[in-house]
């Protein structure tokens, strides 16, 4: 049958049935015996992306109001969630290049290199849309389509907010819009759904052009960071930006009074999903940023696959960054400690 | 530059008889329109205007023919169609004619034909709220006291307007013809992405999707070309956006 649009089209089609650990439930009662009752569950959304039904938030945790009756049980959700049959990976991984930059259209922490990056992207055409992770007042994430550089006018989206973001969601959103391609930035567990969604779903391979990932050591419940928050006596209405830095949580103001406290003390208030992630420097992104390894000012960039090797290129040949040395091995203690954490996985998984 | 001398205008000068002429003429004409009155005045409501095929009036529908497909409420310009839910559990437009500007893009983007134009332009409402006509009042033409007994046309003879005055009353639905069809079917256009929802096949009223498991974990999904209507509704519901409608072509 030949199309109209030139898009040929086929009436008959088959779906592979991923398998089903428990076999008399539906798949989501699966993946929640499996991965979010047991708290391998990062979040990340990859699941209430692809769902039909309606997996979404509830409190912390992921979840699915009245599943017994809207669930489809297509079994969609089990096979892109990354922690199914999680393969945890650690490490740096390859990369071609491994350098610090400092964007000079963009100010801010390593969020301008990151901004640098998709702007980039969308200028030399190879994308036509970015998600970017915004704020409303009380810093709770909202998404924002950046589909021209003017609208980073909007200053909530820079810096970095140590809360979820609902990023997969608003790339499905993305992906039905695009015409070229969609750039995102997320943390490790979002560039793992990422991928596992490129892995089985064609329609991501081929619109999802580029994958910034984060350097990412732990990240909070918006509910829980921001009690932790109010508790130290941070105004939020005032809050402009949060930071980690040399084992201290700092809040800044917008008078310039800044609160400062140990790490250690946020630690009860960690995501348990943190708990059992490996990843520091988000292995299969195509390049990821952060701070780590780098002069103050300048954020460490590890480039690993080509298209976010041309983008890097575009901002050598434009001067839109300065570029500088970066040390490798300043990232080793950080990866390290998230490799210890191998050992949560497997208690994890002989208590379930 | 040299200015063109003015010319003084000067009016016609008319004697005696001329006068009496242009008088006369004029007493004559006074006197035939008090006979046969030469008016484009229509006299409604004891006459109507004969109004065109294309003109844009009340609004009627066919919950037969609605496929509930949101078309006509999402391209309304004036934000007038609302979709409310049937005591059948269906969604059939009310139209808020308080904000209605008739530009009848509903009737033009209905992809059932279920919404009709009609002549009728008169409908009276005691207030705002009013105006508010829920789908049970759109199946049924409002109420009409027609006092008419014969309706008038314009004709335009010798650069003057004429009525044309004709016996019996002006049929106040609009026959337009069915357009002419072009066969669509819903087509799938990258079964690889295809997560296996199974909605296209809930929500498509004709039976003819498909959705039968095999045995060693495939779902094997069919669309019945000869049963699909195009009307379009699983391509609208597709989680994933993969289904298309594509003209159809039989061998």
């Amino acid at each position: 049958m030949a199309a109209a649009t030139g898009v040929a089209g086929q009436s008959e089609w088959e779906v592979a049935v991923p398998e089903k650990p428990l076999k008399d439930k539906t798949y989501f009662e699966n993946l929640k015996a499996k991965v979010i009752d047991t708290n391998l569950c990062s979040r990340c959304l990859t699941c209430a992306a692809i769902c039909p039904g309606g997996i979404t938030v509830v409190g912390n945790k992921v979840d699915f109001p009245d599943y017994e009756t809207k669930c489809l049980d297509c079994g969609a959700c089990v096979r892109v969630c990354p922690r199914f049959v999680y393969e945890p990976k650690s490490g740096l991984g390859d990369y071609i290049e491994f350098i610090a930059g400092r964007s000079k259209r963009f100010a801010g922490q390593d969020g301008a290199m990151v901004t640098e990056l998709l702007v980039s992207a969308i200028e030399m055409g190879m994308i036509d849309r970015g998600l970017f992770a915004g704020r409303d007042e009380k810093w709770a994430t909202e998404m924002f389509h950046v589909r021209e550089p003017e609208q980073l006018a909007i200053t909530t989206l820079g810096g970095t907010k140590y809360t979820f973001a609902d990023v997969l969601p608003a790339l499905k959103e993305a992906v039905g819009f695009t015409k070229r391609g969609v750039g995102i930035v997320g943390t490790p567990c979002i560039v793992s759904g990422v991928r596992k969604l490129q892995q089985e779903y064609p329609i991501f391979r081929e619109r999802v052009k580029l994958v910034v990932g984060l350097f990412c050591t732990e990240n909070f419940h918006y509910g829980d960071i921001g009690k932790f928050l109010q508790e130290k006596g941070v105004d939020f209405s005032k809050l402009i930006k949060t930071d980690i830095t040399k084992g201290k949580f700092i809040a800044t103001m917008s008078d310039g009074e800044k609160v400062k406290f140990k790490i250690k003390e946020v630690e009860e208030i960690v995501a348990s999903g943190c708990g059992v992630c490996t990843d520091f420097t988000a292995v299969e992104s195509d390049a990821s940023v952060g701070s780590v390894g780098s002069e103050k000012g300048f954020s460490t960039v590890v480039v690993r696959e080509e298209p976010a090797k041309k983008v890097i290129d575009f901002i050598k040949e434009k001067e839109h960054a300065d570029f500088g040395e970066a040390k490798p091995e300043e990232l080793d203690y950080l990866i390290n400690l998230k490799k210890g954490r191998e050992k949560n996985i497997n208690s994890d998984a002989a208590s379930s | 530059m040299k200015m063109k001398s003015m010319k003084k205008v000067v009016g016609p000068e008319y004697n005696l008889g001329d006068k009496i002429k242009t008088n006369v003429y004029a007493v004559g004409v006074a006197m035939q329109e008090s006979v046969y009155p030469h008016t484009a005045t229509v006299f409604y409501p004891r006459e109507r205007k004969k109004m065109p095929d294309n003109f844009r009036g009340f609004i009627l529908f066919d919950p037969d023919k609605c496929i509930s497909c949101f078309n006509c409420s999402f391209v309304c310009p004036a934000n007038a169609i609302r979709m409310k839910e049937a005591p059948n559990k269906r969604y059939y437009p009310t139209v808020d004619y308080g904000r209605c500007i008739f530009c009848h893009f509903c009737i033009d983007s209905c992809s059932g034909g279920a919404l009709k134009a009609t002549k009728i332009h008169d409908v009276a409402y005691k207030d705002m709220d009013a105006m508010f006509t829920p789908t049970e009042e759109m199946i049924e033409l409002p109420e009409i006291i027609r006092e008419d007994k014969k309706y008038v046309e314009y004709e335009i003879k010798e650069d003057d307007l004429h009525l044309k005055r004709t016996k019996g009353e002006d049929y106040l639905f609009v026959e337009v013809p069915p357009p002419k069809e072009i066969p669509m079917v819903s087509t799938c256009i990258d079964p690889d992405s295809c997560i296996g929802c199974r909605v296209c096949a809930e929500v498509c009223e004709h039976g003819a999707i498909s959705a039968s498991v095999e045995d060693g974990g495939t779902l094997r999904m069919k669309i019945d070309t000869d049963e699909c209507t195009g009307c379009g509704l699983c391509v609208k519901e597709c989680s994933m956006q993969i289904l298309m409608l594509n003209k159809l072509e039989r061998k």
